[in-house]
């Protein structure tokens, strides 16, 4: 029924500002086709809930697209050159060593409460992102290292203080994590952001009300004008409303788009992507530039514990079958820890050989042979292994369906379990029950590398003083490259260093890398605009429908 | 059909009784489960395939002469996979229906024969079970027991439990005041003895109709655990399994879901037919 009233609503353009940018009817006729229209509103099918909208939590997918319309940053990152512009933040200073920040603030900027954005909310943000807040529960964000204290200066100049040398933090204050919202946002208990009409940003989108899981509107904010400085579009946003409905069926959200209910689909798979082109409608695709789509290892399980069991699962990893098979051209096979468009990319791809030879050798010399079923024993421990379907990765079980065939080559087992999130959560972080994970992160910085696997951070590995409170295993050598990326403040050495970092653990055989994940979205031919942040997550600032 | 059957059984003259012995149906529903079984016993016989070993390139074909069903996204046979997803589908109902029969009845025939306190507690027993939703007391008994086929199995059939016990209970409390019963315990004969020679085997017809009702019943409620990612894990074929991995692509390879759930229900259909005629025989 919201689908057939919203797509009446979308023909109702309005006519007022296309009178205005006209001054005759012949050009109207010429122009109306590419000049952006304001109105309308914008069906997104998402694949998948929001969870906490507290903007540190943004990395996840579904948060991500809506945090990016209903909150702004400090800067914003160009996807074309990586570089970090003026946003919300006018000017900046660094100090040579990487530990001071300085920012102005751009003048007049409000939350759509109405309170100003100025130093003291800007300072208060970074407070509780760089430190949390174990009060009211709110973990540090995995973009922030060493942060120490915030100081404001005048109402418009906020200064921040770091322990250490923070090469990553400029980049940092564009990511979709560090989104600014209210102050009054932030005294609210952690665990009350998982309503979105809670969540106060400066954003040129307001929350206008939500069904918990189900669906969520966006209103335009008419007095919006602080869009990023180097970007042509200013002012309000064209469209005047955004209605996310949750549609986890891939099935579903395809048939919707194509049967005109709705405008863009987040998520489409490679195997869609022909029937949807063949309709003239169009596939985005714009990578993460982070760390690839990985089969992570958890070496507190003594079935992988032995570096030559990882190796030769490594040799007996085809990423180019599975990228073949499963994927499409938008997919590229993995060639390094991170992705080739990722900050610090160095190609490793010889060191990710498929050589089913190599692997069979490595396992026989680790003493695991070959039992009457065909699966690997030693001391009568069979090597079969598990791995959770991963449901935000795309098509997570058909690629570890496909690996668990290619290492039933070598005579090593891999089940693939799906069943309910809260088990997977619980599982996930007990290296016995789950010693393979899917894991990956997008950010465009080097900084990701310890986002995913540094203990205190996403901690890919499991490691001690991590998520696991049992954990045992620990890479002190791994962590110090770690920090070291997260605190140089030379990039050309920062860029080594994150060189460094991804030959010690494809040495170390910790992860697979399988392929460089983008977020593949699909919109229809009326659908104009819809432009992606520097790690693929959609910004509908600048998006417009023509009259269909 | 019953419509049918009544009317030949209320009839015989017409010379319909052959057709009834001959029921078409009934045949077919035994040959759907008979092949059915062999799938499970010999599937090496019925496809040159691997059901577990795709061939890259070939993903997502359309059936044809080669793949009668299709293939799936990673280049598997489906029809290979449905054919050795047989063995956990059908093992597992089996597996469902011992415990839930031996169970079931264990309890109904100690609830009618001893009568009482006992029975009122033991029902009482049934009665929570029964007011759960089986799927909730499913789920529930998964996560503790841990996922897989036996257990889904186990947690099937631990629900079907208070349906085999009522419906035992009723009988043998039917049986238990028959006149031979009495009879039996007039002319000297142990509780027990009684119990094994006259009331069990006379009680339990309805309980072996119910038990093949069970059967279809428990297939699909396997394959609806297997469908939610309880059950085998994959690459391991199961047919709710394959249902689930099918859906996704189901406006780009129709055949992926499509033929292993005509297949569920064919043999579901098939033993609610054989459950039937079971019910009819005396």
């Amino acid at each position: 029924m919201s689908l057939i009233s919203s797509s009446a609503l979308r023909r109702t353009v309005q006519p007022t500002l296309a009178a205005v940018l006209l001054t005759s009817v012949s050009a109207m006729a010429v122009i109306a086709q590419d000049q952006p229209v304001t109105g309308g509103t914008l069906v997104y099918l998402e694949q998948q809930a929001h969870t906490n909208l507290y903007p540190p939590a943004g990395g996840f997918y579904p948060n991500s697209g809506i945090l990016n319309q209903i909150t702004d940053k400090l800067t914003w990152q160009n996807p074309e050159t990586l570089q970090n512009e003026p946003w919300l933040a006018a000017s900046w200073e660094i100090n040579t060593d990487a530990t001071e920040y300085t920012f102005k603030l751009r003048p007049g900027v409000t939350f759509s409460d109405g309170t100003p954005l100025d130093a003291a909310a800007v300072a208060k943000n970074f407070d509780v992102f760089g430190l949390g807040n174990k009060e009211l529960g709110y973990p540090v964000a995995e973009a922030i290292n060493n942060y120490d204290h915030s100081e404001v200066i005048d109402p418009q100049t906020v200064k921040f203080v770091f322990k250490a040398p923070a090469p990553g933090f400029l980049q940092a204050t564009s990511v979709i994590g560090s989104g600014i919202v209210a102050p009054s946002v932030l005294e609210q208990p952690y665990a009350e952001l998982g309503d979105a009409t809670k969540i106060i940003g400066s954003g040129a989108f307001v929350v206008d009300s939500e069904v918990l899981g189900q669906s969520l509107n966006l209103k335009v904010r008419e007095d919006y004008a602080w869009g990023p400085a180097n970007i042509e579009h200013q002012g309000r946003a064209y469209l005047d409303a955004i209605q996310y409905i949750v549609t986890p069926e891939d099935s579903v959200r395809i048939g919707a788009l194509l049967a005109g209910q709705a405008d863009v689909i987040r998520q489409i798979q490679a195997y869609d992507e022909g029937q949807v082109e063949a309709q003239s409608y169009s596939v985005l695709s714009a990578p993460t530039r982070g760390v690839n789509n990985n089969a992570v290892f958890r070496p507190d399980n003594p079935l992988v514990a032995d570096i030559k069991v990882r190796q030769a699962l490594t040799a007996a990893t085809n990423s180019a079958e599975i990228v073949q098979t499963i994927f499409s051209s938008h997919y590229p096979q993995a060639t390094s820890v991170i992705a080739s468009t990722a900050a610090g990319y160095v190609d490793l791809s010889d060191k990710l050989v498929f050589d089913l030879e190599k692997a069979k050798a490595l396992l026989d010399e680790a003493g695991w042979v070959p039992g009457a079923d065909g699966v690997r024993e030693k001391d009568g421990v069979k090597l079969e292994l598990s791995v959770y379907e991963s449901l935000p990765q795309p098509q997570s079980r058909a690629t570890f369906q496909l690996l668990s065939q290619q290492w039933a080559q070598v005579g090593v087992k891999l089940n693939v379990l799906a069943g309910d999130a809260g088990s997977a959560a619980v599982d996930r972080l007990d290296p016995l029950k789950t010693p393979v994970v899917s894991a990956m992160v997008g950010r465009a910085d080097p900084d990701v590398i310890k986002s995913n696997f540094y203990p205190s951070n996403r901690d890919a590995l499991l490691q001690k003083g991590g998520l696991n409170p049992n954990a045992t295993f620990e890479d002190a050598k791994l962590n110090d490259l770690l920090l070291a990326i997260a605190s140089e403040p030379d990039n050309a050495k920062r860029l080594e260093l994150a060189g460094e970092a991804q030959v010690y653990i494809l040495d170390q055989a910790y992860v697979i890398p399988i392929f460089e994940e983008p977020q593949v979205f699909a919109a229809a031919p009326y659908v104009h605009d819809v432009s992606f942040d520097a790690v693929a997550r959609p910004s509908f600032y600048n998006t417009w429908l023509s009259p269909r | 059909m019953s419509n049918l059957d009544l009317f030949t059984t209320r009839r015989p003259e017409l010379g319909l009784s052959k057709l009834r012995q001959l029921d078409v149906t009934l045949v077919l529903s035994w040959a759907v489960v008979a092949i059915a079984v062999a799938w499970a016993v010999a599937p090496g016989l019925f496809t040159p395939h691997s059901g577990t070993v795709g061939i890259a390139g070939n993903q997502l074909r359309a059936p044809d002469a080669t793949h009668w069903f299709g293939t799936d996204e990673i280049g598997r046979d489906v029809l290979a996979r449905i054919i050795y997803g047989a063995i956990n589908s059908l093992s597992g109902a089996v597996v469902a229906v011992v415990v839930g029969f031996i169970g079931g009845t264990s309890l109904g025939l100690i609830a009618g024969s001893v009568g009482g306190r006992l029975d009122t507690i033991i029902m009482r027993i049934v009665d929570v079970l029964l007011s759960v939703p089986g799927l909730l007391f499913q789920l529930s008994l998964i996560i503790i027991l841990g996922f897989g086929t036996v257990n889904v199995a186990i947690a099937v059939g631990t629900t079907t439990v208070a349906g085999f016990a009522r419906l035992m209970r009723s009988e043998v409390i039917r049986v238990r005041r028959a006149d031979y019963v009495e009879a039996a315990f007039g002319s000297g004969g142990r509780f027990g003895a009684v119990l094994w020679r006259h009331v069990l085997p006379n009680s339990l017809g309805t309980v072996i109709a119910f038990a093949a009702l069970q059967f279809g019943s428990a297939i699909l409620a396997i394959s609806t655990l297997g469908f939610l990612g309880y059950g085998a894990p994959p690459p391991t074929p199961e047919w709710g399994l394959l249902i689930a991995e099918g859906r996704n692509y189901l406006t780009t390879a129709w055949w992926m879901t499509t033929f292993p759930g005509v297949i569920v229900i064919l043999i579901v259909l098939a033993t609610n037919r054989i459950s039937q005629s079971l019910r009819r025989t005396p």
